[in-house]
């Protein structure tokens, strides 16, 4: 069962920690993303994982060989740069076959190998042709190539996709989890686009200032968030979060001249204890329009400013009281500016956070998460 | 009328007829007249000077070659090639087209490779205590003045107090002539020659590795190439640009020294290019045959061979270098 197994890893750069005690594993033929904004160490992390750093405390296991110590050609890892970091001065078949060759591969098994992975990637014309000749998307697929040709223990990827264009992104985003899906190698994948890290992962890592935030299924993460940067990394556009008074009247109020009292369901009340100001957070594709008490949830009447048009849907912003919030709706009537509009958000789908900590206080009524596709855990 | 943009197709089949011819002259008049004064302008003062102190003599050269011209007679009568014939039949001149090709050959490959050599170590020790001081002491000597060292190395080389023969004492090894030997005074000269100029190409050499982009590097790392393989087959052909401007440079440079052959072998004492014509290389004795013997036409003849020499030779680097060279 091949995994990768990452104990109490830390790495300082002379003063600097860039990793704080990682504790993670990639299991058989799982697709794990790393996630977080740039300087958060992910890719240290990867290049960790590759041999290209060495951590300065911590365990690094392959299966059950102990590898923290192991050069990196020993690893057996395919690895995909950024850049692709294909040898511009070689043809694509000898890109392919480099590290073969340097492994004393016979000659014969180097060519099987490479029609074998040419065809799978569908690169065979581009064999005789030279990096500089290629496309974005042709590189990409001869940098995994390269990778996949070893037949390696593990796949690490950093940010594969971001020098192509928008439309080649998301193809082959769904291109790369095919041939994750059919190859079923352990695969470490590092992103700073968390859509990337939402549509690809089954398990995502979300990092921030060297540590693990949070780590779960992608569903896992984005219903029930954590913290409050967790919440707000995830999701396009983002979840609003609003600072509200708690009133002893078992209600909370938000900011402003002309505060609204909203009473609060006695469960949640319980759960924020003594706190006085806490954070309040729901998605924008969670607001929708009050129908007087069909919905038990969060009423709050908010200010429409503007409206942009996305095709199927619109995003509204607006506020409430004098917090800036944003909603996603799908009916453009009555959007107009200034307007007042009366919404609801569901109990079980608003998150409350701690605003000193900015962590998750109170537990959801429902344990099951609402939406589940796919995905191994 | 003042159209400030670029002469159009329009405006080309505009100036057949008349108005169009006005409205060129009124757009030349307006734009490019003055964005080509202002460019000449810039670059008038260097023009004048390259004018009057490069091209002027280069060209003037050219024309005394084919006459017989005395710096004191105010007439001259062509000659045709006769300076040329004049030339092949002096033994002098073959012993320094030798002389020449014997200096270039040995030092443009180990100026080369040495450069490389010091550049990969450099590289290795940027990021430690004391890197930036040795990249400094490594350029170091191509910034003093050649006449000013060749006068030291004069008494390093010097075969009774010179500091060359007791290093080779100290080894235990026998002692060497050194600049007063037939056999070793151009090799002196050549130690001399690449010791001062190393630190140029290490630099450059230095620059080229600066632009290996990293992930390539890391791409060989995991591939298990290292070392020796990882050089021969990732750094050698990606650096492959900067090592042929360096081979195209130290020949140049080579083909052209004058001045430490000048001073280590003679100095303003007379005497330059001895012993037994044995340092006298091309350029030494193009100033010889001007500035001593006065015969300008024929120095100017040797001139323009040596030119065609260093032309040919980088004509052919130029063809070696389009099948081996790689451009990123």
């Amino acid at each position: 069962m091949p995994s990768v197994k990452l104990k109490a890893i830390n790495k300082s750069f002379g003063q600097r920690q860039v990793l704080q005690h990682i504790d993670m594993e990639v299991g058989d033929g799982e697709f794990v993303v790393v996630v977080g904004p740039s300087g958060c160490g992910k890719s240290t992390l990867l290049r960790i994982v590759a041999g290209l750093e060495s951590p300065t405390s911590g365990e690094l296991w392959f299966d059950d060989r102990l590898v923290t110590q192991v050069p990196a050609h020993a690893r057996n890892i395919g690895m995909v740069f950024q850049n692709y970091a294909l040898y511009p001065h070689m043809t694509v078949f000898d890109n392919l076959a480099f590290g073969m060759a340097a492994r004393k591969t016979a000659p014969s098994a180097i060519k099987h190998r490479i029609d074998e992975v040419a065809q799978l990637l569908e690169i065979e014309p581009l064999l005789h042709i030279r990096p500089g000749a290629l496309s974005g998307g042709q590189r990409q697929r001869v940098a995994v190539g390269r990778a996949l040709v070893r037949s390696p223990f593990a796949f690490l990827m950093d940010e594969p996709l971001s020098n192509l264009d928008a439309l080649l992104r998301e193809r082959m985003r769904v291109e790369l989890r095919r041939l994750h899906d059919r190859m079923r190698i352990p695969t470490l994948y590092v992103t700073h686009d968390q859509t990337e890290a939402m549509t690809m992962a089954d398990r995502m890592v979300v990092m921030r200032n060297g540590r693990i935030l949070q780590l779960g299924r992608p569903e896992e993460l984005y219903h029930r968030p954590s913290t409050v940067f967790v919440a707000q990394f995830l999701g396009s556009p983002p979840m609003n979060l609003v600072s509200v008074k708690v009133l002893p009247d078992k209600g909370v109020a938000v900011a402003g001249k002309d505060p609204q009292v909203i009473p609060i369901p006695a469960r949640i009340r319980e759960q924020i204890g003594g706190r006085n100001v806490v954070w309040l957070g729901f998605r924008p594709e969670r607001v929708v329009p009050q129908t007087d008490g069909a919905v038990e949830g969060l009423d709050f009447t908010a200010t429409v400013h503007t409206v942009e048009t996305l095709g199927a849907r619109y995003h509204v912003h607006g506020t409430w009281g004098e917090s800036p919030i944003t909603w996603v709706t799908t009916e453009r009537e009555g959007l107009t500016g200034s307007v007042k509009m009366k919404l609801t958000v569901p109990w079980d789908q608003v998150h409350w956070f701690d605003a000193a900590t900015e962590e998750r206080m109170v537990s959801p009524e429902r344990e099951s998460i609402p939406v589940q596709v796919g995905g191994t855990l | 009328m003042n159209r400030r943009v670029p002469l159009s197709e329009d405006a080309r089949v505009n100036s057949a007829t008349g108005g169009g011819l006005l409205l060129w002259l009124s757009w030349w008049n307006a734009y490019a007249l003055r964005e080509t004064l202002v460019g000449y302008g810039l670059i008038l003062p260097s023009l004048l000077v390259f004018l009057v102190f490069y091209y002027g003599p280069a060209i003037f050269l050219m024309y005394i070659a084919f006459f017989h011209w005395n710096i004191f007679a105010s007439q001259s009568t062509f000659v045709g090639l006769h300076n040329f014939s004049v030339l092949i039949h002096q033994p002098v001149f073959w012993q320094s087209l030798l002389n020449t090709g014997y200096y270039v050959v040995l030092v443009v490959p180990v100026t080369t490779l040495l450069a490389l050599a010091l550049a990969l170590l450099l590289r290795e020790t940027r990021n430690l205590r004391g890197g930036g001081l040795s990249q400094a002491l490594v350029f170091l000597p191509h910034v003093t003045p050649v006449v000013a060292t060749s006068i030291i190395w004069v008494w390093i080389f010097d075969p009774t107090f010179g500091l060359a023969n007791a290093v080779l004492h100290f080894l235990q090894l026998p002692q060497l002539g050194w600049l007063s030997s037939v056999h070793w005074a151009l090799p002196s000269v050549m130690i001399y020659t690449v010791w001062h100029s190393v630190g140029l190409y290490t630099v450059l050499f230095l620059a080229g590795l600066a632009t290996l982009p990293k992930q390539v590097l890391e791409a060989a790392q995991m591939d298990g190439v290292r070392g020796w393989r990882s050089f021969r087959r990732i750094i050698l052909p990606l650096i492959s640009p900067i090592t042929f401007f360096v081979i195209v440079l130290a020949t140049i440079n080579t083909m052209q020294t004058f001045s430490q052959i000048y001073t280590l072998t003679g100095g303003p004492h007379g005497g330059a290019g001895g012993p037994a014509f044995s340092t006298t290389t091309d350029s030494l004795l193009i100033y010889q045959t001007a500035f001593l013997y006065l015969h300008f036409s024929l120095s100017s003849a040797m001139s323009l061979v040596l030119f065609a020499l260093i032309l040919t030779l980088t004509l052919v680097q130029k063809l070696i270098a389009d099948r081996m060279v790689f451009y990123r």
